[in-house]
């Protein structure tokens, strides 16, 4: 990354200490500007209202308030803000609720410190950032809603033949690369199939919300 | 008495409410016989006053019984001495000659309330020594030996026999079922606490993993140990920890596959349970040990491999790929047929047997994958 471009500004939110300095440190040495960093996430909404960063390293498991409630928080004190997560457990709900909920990528903590970096650049080039777990997950809930009643408008979300190939391939630890090599297309189209999913499903998980504001009377 | 056994005891409300309408119902009893029989006594005046005392007594003990508190011995003793006082004084009410006549006491039926209330307090024991107490007055009382009014004393032992066993066995129950939700929500909160727990030793874990990881000789082993254990130990809180009772019962694939997971080892799968006879769900984890296994034994150290769980309505795929070297078809085919592919043949001998199937790719360069496909409808 040269510094001549306009530099990315990034929020790590994580409440352990020394975890949180490390990320600041690696973020900091390849180049990024660190805008804040917290460990607690009613504290991280307001931060980042005021410091505007482009992508917050979020940990899932914050003592104060719940991954989904940080980025809905995030999400609507910054319009646009990339969101992307990290946890040391995986736990599996928590993390695609997390996911439905506007988070743009996953990463378990366990990740080596070049496929962080990746990950941080990419989530910054407004790009989704897959773990082969997030995949199977993303794949099962897809199912769940198939198989689930359809909602009253019918709307239920479908993958396209293209977009469940695809996320078959991730899940199965192959890279965009790999799939695009071998399923013949291009690297990008790739990367918009994966995205398309995930707009996919948190368009569902709004609508959602917004049918159950309006049934319980709050609109 | 613990707490769960005083909870118990209040299960026993409706027990002695029964008693107390026995008692009500006995009352009315004794008084249409008073009436009908009355000219008949040796002393008819004295019928009333002894008649006040039962209904006096029925009255007080319906309203004493109905506090747990006071269902203790001395009120317990006082019942059954004041009944077998009012039994006794049919001797002089009613007369030998006409008891002898098989004129009923003044405590017909309503002698039994205080021995099932024996027996409810007590259990059986306690039951069983009243009924002989009230049994042998009885008998005494009446002085008339005959057949039926041994089948009455007896009948009226069965029940506090069997009364007092029922209370005894609804109490012991009772502080079992209290004892599981208690320890249902023990556990629970253990559980929470160890997520807590777990979260902060994975995070270290993690963190020497990676900062250790660029550094030579023992710094880096012991970040590359550290990053096994954060590997197993997330295995370990991840998983789901519930066990199949018999082989027909449902479990979660996961729990099985979960394991499996480690610094080397993927799992991706839906975020629900993966619902699965016991039997079948245990020979797909094996076929998917097998394969994992082939992946350490013919791949290089630290290959990596996913493993891939989709959970349809019509089946349940599960597909295992590493990222080794890979064989070409040609080897592939030939080895099948000179039967060397013992580990691809056991695996096909598992799934075939629930009517699944196996498909095997793999091509140089590209890993292996094996994926196998398990019909929902077999399983049945």
């Amino acid at each position: 990354m040269t510094t001549q471009e306009k530099q990315i500004r990034v929020m790590v939110v994580d409440d352990h200490p020394m975890w949180r300095e490390g990320v600041c440190r690696d973020l900091a040495a390849a180049g990024y500007d660190v805008a804040a960093a917290t460990g607690e996430g009613r504290q991280a909404v307001r931060i980042a209202a005021a410091a505007r960063p482009d992508v917050v390293i979020l940990d899932l498991q914050l003592p104060d308030v719940s991954g989904v409630e940080v980025i809905q928080g995030l999400l609507e004190a910054v319009p646009g803000i990339r969101v992307l997560m990290l946890s040391a457990s995986g736990e599996q709900q928590s993390v695609l609720d997390a996911v439905k909920a506007g988070a743009s990528g996953y990463l378990l903590k366990s990740a080596g410190l070049s496929e962080f970096l990746e990950a941080v650049a990419r989530t910054a080039a407004g790009d989704t950032v897959f773990t082969p777990g997030l995949a199977g997950l993303v794949l099962g809930e897809f199912r769940r809603l198939a198989v689930e009643p359809p909602a009253a408008d019918g709307a239920t979300p479908k993958l396209t033949e293209r977009e469940t190939e695809v996320l078959r391939l991730v899940a199965k630890g192959l890279s965009y690369r790999q799939i695009a090599e071998r399923l013949v297309l291009s690297h990008r189209t790739v990367q918009n199939h994966v995205q398309n999913t995930l707009g996919k499903l948190q368009l569902h998980n709004r609508v959602e919300l917004t049918r159950y504001a309006i049934e319980q009377g709050l609109e | 008495m613990s707490d769960s056994a005083a909870r118990a005891r209040g299960l026993q409300g409706p027990l002695w409410r029964a008693i107390a309408v026995y008692r009500i119902v006995a009352l009315v009893y004794v008084a249409i016989l008073v009436v009908r029989n009355v000219q008949e006594y040796e002393r008819p005046m004295l019928a009333w006053p002894v008649l006040a005392v039962t209904a006096g007594w029925t009255v007080l003990t319906t309203y004493a019984y109905a506090d747990p508190a006071r269902r203790r011995p001395v009120l317990l003793g006082a019942d059954l001495l004041i009944t077998m006082g009012v039994m006794a004084a049919s001797v002089w009410v009613v007369g030998r000659v006409a008891l002898e006549h098989g004129k009923p006491t003044l405590a017909v039926a309503w002698h039994v309330a205080p021995v099932i209330a024996w027996a409810v307090a007590g259990g059986r024991r306690w039951g069983v020594l009243a009924a002989l107490a009230m049994g042998a007055t009885d008998l005494v009382v009446r002085a008339h030996y005959d057949q039926a009014s041994f089948t009455g004393t007896v009948l009226m032992l069965l029940a506090a026999y069997a009364v007092g066993t029922l209370v005894r066995l609804s109490e012991t129950s009772q502080i079992r079922l209290q004892r599981a939700i208690e320890l249902e929500a023990a556990t629970r909160e253990r559980e929470r606490l160890a997520r807590d727990i777990h979260d902060g030793v994975l995070q270290v874990l993690a963190l020497v993993k990676r900062r250790g990881a660029g550094l030579d000789g023992e710094a880096g082993e012991l970040a590359r140990l550290a990053g096994e254990q954060e590997a197993a130990l997330r295995a370990l809180v991840t998983g789901p920890t519930a066990s199949a009772v018999d082989d027909n019962a449902e479990v979660d694939l996961m729990t099985l596959l979960g394991p499996y997971a480690s610094a080397t080892v993927s799992i991706a799968a839906p975020a629900a349970a993966v619902r699965l006879p016991a039997k079948v769900a245990d020979e797909i984890a094996a076929a998917v040990a097998a394969a994992l296994d082939n992946v350490v034994r013919h791949c290089e150290p630290g290959t990596k491999a996913y493993v891939l769980v989709e959970d349809e309505p019509w089946e349940v795929t599960v597909s295992v790929r590493d990222e080794g070297g890979g064989i070409d078809a040609e080897r592939l085919a030939a080895a099948a047929e000179q039967g060397r592919l013992g580990v691809a043949q056991s695996i096909r001998g598992r799934i075939a047997d629930l009517k699944g199937t196996v498909r095997i790719t793999s091509a140089p360069g590209q890993g292996t994958e094996v994926e196998l496909a398990v019909p929902r409808a077999s399983i049945g």
